[in-house]
């Protein structure tokens, strides 16, 4: 290539009190751009962000079924043996004239190929229907894409076969992948993702299960 | 096609024949789609540091200049990668973790030290957008192979970059296909790439053969 055509004539040793103000003057620019950026782009991704968030909350949880504000009554909860959190994390309680009616539960699944998986089960609370999944919604992951990443909604239609089930239906020891002899689908060539994410909403199930016990209990 | 361009696109390409940038070429290009992402990324990233690079050469100094070019890469990524989340929030999330990778694409350093940092702003600009053309076209095809042999279909999630009508060239060429492990797995990535570099040596030696055989002939 044609990248030696001008090379530099062999310079001297430069002036050693020019080089640290040359690197600051250059790092007070890079840090100004970055400044710039991200004022430029903070409000938009903040808003891109609620948005998505305010999306899969309805999701989770139908507005036009509920009556209350979701983020005024969200609660916070840590359960790093229940649930997996690693710090506290938003509880969100979907209320109708008062009484609980759906829930939407954080939980962290440790177990994946590559990092944490995180996940919002959305759960029905009370009436004929009640502990039924309303769906279950992937917030971050970091699965090897093209495998692990089948989870997400866009990729493929795996974890659509989760709404309506609860911990009847399929019964307790079946919530498990077909090739732990569950009932749940698994994603080809990639066991361990599909087995975390199963493993993580049971676990979301029964934390609904006994948060309702418990409430039973206090009242 | 000029001199210029066809060392860059061809005979001298970053990827087949410098091997620069394996990391994205090799982890990014399971499908045709996630790979012209990236490609088209790496393309604005070179682009933009070899502008910067070339016009702050008159106080670049050879001690400080491997910092400076750093510096300039790294805010330079942070940047797009800002961009890209707010205003393609879509492309953001497919190419997720790999946009700050960009950072370590040697062929951005490569570029800046060899080219930019010894060439007037213009033509550092051309040098950026054809090196980083070529670049952008392996890891394409590359991800055409993957995705073909790998899960047999084309163009699969157009949409993410694209928008709706990315629909549209979402192909599936063989239905029911139970899919080809190997190919999307990394090994996949130097398979394919092994093979591209195979048919370039095979084409460079053909020519040299031909270049051989005229000048004995004189």
């Amino acid at each position: 290539m044609s990248d030696q055509a001008e090379s530099k004539p062999i310079n001297k040793p430069s002036n050693k009190w020019l080089l640290p103000i040359i690197l600051s003057l250059m790092t007070l620019f890079t840090s100004g751009l970055l400044m710039l950026s991200n004022h430029l782009t903070a409000d938009k991704i903040a808003a891109i962000k609620l948005a998505n968030k305010l999306a899969s909350l309805q999701r989770l949880i139908p507005n036009e079924l509920i009556d209350n504000d979701l983020l005024a009554d969200a609660q916070m909860i840590y359960e790093p043996i229940k649930l997996g959190h690693r710090q506290e994390e938003t509880l969100y309680l979907g209320k109708t004239n008062g009484r609980l009616t759906f829930m939407a539960i954080p939980v962290i699944a440790r177990d994946g190929y590559s990092g944490d998986i995180e996940l919002l089960v959305g759960v029905k609370v009370g009436g004929d229907d009640g502990g039924q999944i309303t769906t279950v919604e992937i917030i971050a992951h970091k699965e090897t894409p093209g495998l692990g990443d089948l989870i997400e909604p866009e990729k493929s239609d795996w974890i659509q076969q989760f709404p309506s089930k609860s911990l009847g239906s399929p019964p307790e020891n079946q919530w498990k992948v077909k090739k732990d002899q569950g009932t749940f689908h698994q994603i080809t060539a990639a066991t361990i993702t599909p087995r975390a994410v199963v493993s993580a909403i049971k676990q979301a199930l029964l934390y609904h299960r006994q948060y309702l016990d418990d409430e039973v209990s206090e009242s | 096609m000029n001199e210029f361009i066809r060392t860059r696109l061809l005979d001298n390409n970053a990827a087949l024949v410098q091997m620069l940038g394996l990391c994205p070429l090799l982890a990014v290009s399971n499908t045709a789609i996630n790979a012209l992402g990236m490609g088209l990324a790496t393309i604005v990233v070179v682009v933009v540091t070899n502008l910067l690079v070339s016009l702050i050469r008159p106080i670049t100094k050879k001690e400080i200049r491997i910092p400076l070019f750093v510096l300039l890469i790294a805010s330079v990524v942070t940047t797009l990668e800002m961009m890209m989340n707010a205003y393609f929030h879509q492309l953001y999330l497919t190419l997720g973790i790999f946009i700050p990778l960009i950072v370590t694409n040697c062929l951005i350093m490569a570029r800046a030290e060899a080219f930019a940092s010894k060439n007037a702003w213009l033509i550092s600009v051309k040098d950026g957008f054809f090196v980083g053309l070529g670049f952008a076209l392996v890891m394409f095809v590359i991800g055409i192979m993957r995705e073909v042999i790998g899960q047999g279909t084309l163009f699969s999630q157009a949409h993410l970059l694209f928008g709706q009508w990315g629909h549209f060239i979402e192909l599936t060429l063989f239905p029911n296909y139970d899919g080809f492990l190997l190919a999307i797995l990394p090994p996949g990535a130097f398979f394919a790439l092994a093979i591209l570099v195979a048919i370039k040596n095979k084409r460079d030696m053909k020519i040299k053969a031909s270049h051989t055989t005229i000048v004995s002939h004189d």
